[in-house]
């Protein structure tokens, strides 16, 4: 599903990823880990298009991100889910607005909206809250609109940037249990956190980078 | 279409203020160069009509008879450059001077029937009222023979050609700051309403939206706020040409040689409409555009 070959991602002379190579397979739930200014983050944008790789190789899903014309981008963040820390909601929209923007943009049809946006919504726990303004959500919830938002395509693939880093402990969880269910319907999650409670109490294959080298990565990487 | 149609409704309800300040703002834009298109109107109406009172007298010699005096009036009248001839005899002259200025009646009594003498009032036709039109044209009629003398009022004419061509420069230079002020305030209050929404522009770019799925409402949004502010400016200069026509009419008048103070043409209504939106959506794709350019 995701593969790096040789990837490094400088800002100026400071290498924010240094020749990084692994390979994620289908299905995988991947933590993405290490401490602040890992490269963590830069990894996920790069996998996302949202920034461009120094040099390298990077295939999601089989495109080549590195090489992606700026028109082809929608295309490729339309097959996959992204989930922020900051969740990146509108406020004065409601819940379901705000999911069914995903589906507005590939132009899916009126009814196709209709029935998709609650039945993700129920999924997420949050059905009942449809009609509520996002800005009126706690955070854990905002944080599952955002979720609901990233899955109503049905996305191969789930990026999530510290998606619990604005979360209390128990919204932390509400929101770990999410993802895991997402995963186990076949969607591959890769989460860049560096909570280890999270990780330890939701055990999954982990990747760890240290300025911005992978330094751990215990199935199928290669650095 | 109806989709870009309901997504602009919607961006237009959920940033009522927003969408406020940019009619706004093109609105007073709008009035900006429309009142200086109307001023400039008016003020071509006063030299339209300076420009008609700009005539040729012409004195022809004394004693010639009332047939020599008549050809004389039809080679000048047959002339292209001649809008109106008008004979002024011996009596009229006289009696327009006594009319004028009584105490010399006595005088003009004591000087005889050629006192006075008779003269043609030439009016030429627009475009050949310059100094050095009018010079050539009366070089021209003076060849013919018929007059002692030729008058014009060349320092007069000078005068206003001068004052014209500053006249005209400085509506130049005007209008072109106030054209560039009005651009520079819609352009920069558009930018500034669109940096109020660049999370809605992230989230799209994220979720995969194209850019012409972004820009498309706001091109709509533009268009409509310029329509709607093109109306408000023509509701706004109305109001003021109707009230300075209340105020100043008698006073103009004068100045107007007779004729009302003037609203914009139809063409300059239009006209605004059209600025007002190519305003909005301009504004509306330059600010959008640049914001793209800086979205992952």
């Amino acid at each position: 599903m995701i593969r790096l070959y040789h990837v490094v991602k400088s800002y100026g002379e400071h290498d924010a990823l240094h020749d990084v190579s692994l390979t994620i397979d289908k299905g995988e739930f991947v933590y993405v880990t290490g401490p602040s200014g890992a490269g963590k983050s830069t990894l996920l944008k790069l996998l996302y298009g949202a920034e461009r790789p120094t040099s390298g190789k990077l295939l999601v899903g089989g495109v080549d991100v590195a090489t992606l014309p700026q028109d082809r981008l929608p295309k490729l963040r339309r097959n996959v889910g992204i989930v922020f820390q900051d969740f990146k909601l509108l406020p004065r929209r409601t819940v379901a607005a705000n999911v069914a923007l995903a589906l507005e943009v590939v132009g899916a049809p009126a009814d196709q909206i209709r029935r998709r946006v609650p039945a993700v919504l129920n999924i997420v726990g949050l059905k009942e809250r449809q009609d509520s303004l996002a800005g009126e959500l706690s955070g854990g919830e905002q944080q599952r609109v955002a979720i609901a938002r990233a899955i109503v395509n049905d996305p191969a693939v789930l990026f999530a940037d510290e998606p619990t880093g604005n979360l209390d402990g128990a919204m932390a969880v509400e929101v770990m249990e999410i993802l895991q269910a997402i995963n186990l319907r076949g969607t591959t999650v890769l989460v860049a956190t560096h909570d280890a409670g999270l990780m330890d109490r939701f055990p999954q294959r982990r990747i760890r980078f240290e300025g911005g080298r992978l330094v751990t990565s215990p199935t199928r990487a290669r650095s | 279409m109806k989709q870009t149609a309901l997504r602009t409704l919607r961006a237009l309800r959920e940033h009522a203020y927003l969408t406020a300040v940019s009619t706004g703002v093109i609105a007073a834009a709008l009035v900006l160069v429309g009142m200086f298109a109307m001023v400039t109107t008016n003020i071509q109406l006063i030299l339209g009509s300076w420009e008609r009172d700009v005539h040729v007298s012409a004195y022809l010699h004394a004693g010639g008879s009332a047939e020599t005096h008549a050809v004389v009036v039809h080679t000048l009248a047959a002339r292209p450059e001649v809008a109106e001839v008008r004979y002024v005899s011996e009596e009229e002259a006289r009696a327009w001077m006594v009319e004028r200025m009584p105490e010399l009646g006595p005088v003009l009594t004591d000087l005889g029937k050629d006192a006075l003498p008779a003269s043609v009032e030439i009016t030429l036709r627009p475009g050949h009222t310059s100094p050095e039109a009018m010079g050539a044209f009366v070089t021209s009629i003076s060849a013919i023979g018929a007059f002692d003398d030729v008058d014009y009022g060349q320092e007069w004419v000078t005068r206003i050609d001068t004052f014209l061509s500053v006249l005209s420069a400085l509506g130049a230079a005007l209008g072109s700051f106030i054209g560039i002020a009005a651009l520079f305030l819609v352009a920069n209050t558009i930018h500034l309403v669109v940096y109020a929404r660049r999370d809605e522009l992230e989230i799209m770019r994220l979720v995969g939206a194209t850019d012409r799925y972004i820009l498309a409402p706001f091109l709509l949004e533009g268009a409509l706020q310029g329509a709607v502010a093109a109306t408000l400016a023509n509701a706004a200069l109305w109001a003021a040409h109707r009230g300075l026509l209340s105020r100043l009419q008698d006073v103009l008048a004068l100045a107007l040689g007779g004729e009302s103070l003037r609203y914009l043409p139809a063409w300059g209504v239009a006209a605004m409409y059209v600025a007002g939106m190519l305003l909005g959506t301009g504004a509306s794709w330059g600010a959008v555009r640049r914001f793209l350019g800086r979205l992952p």
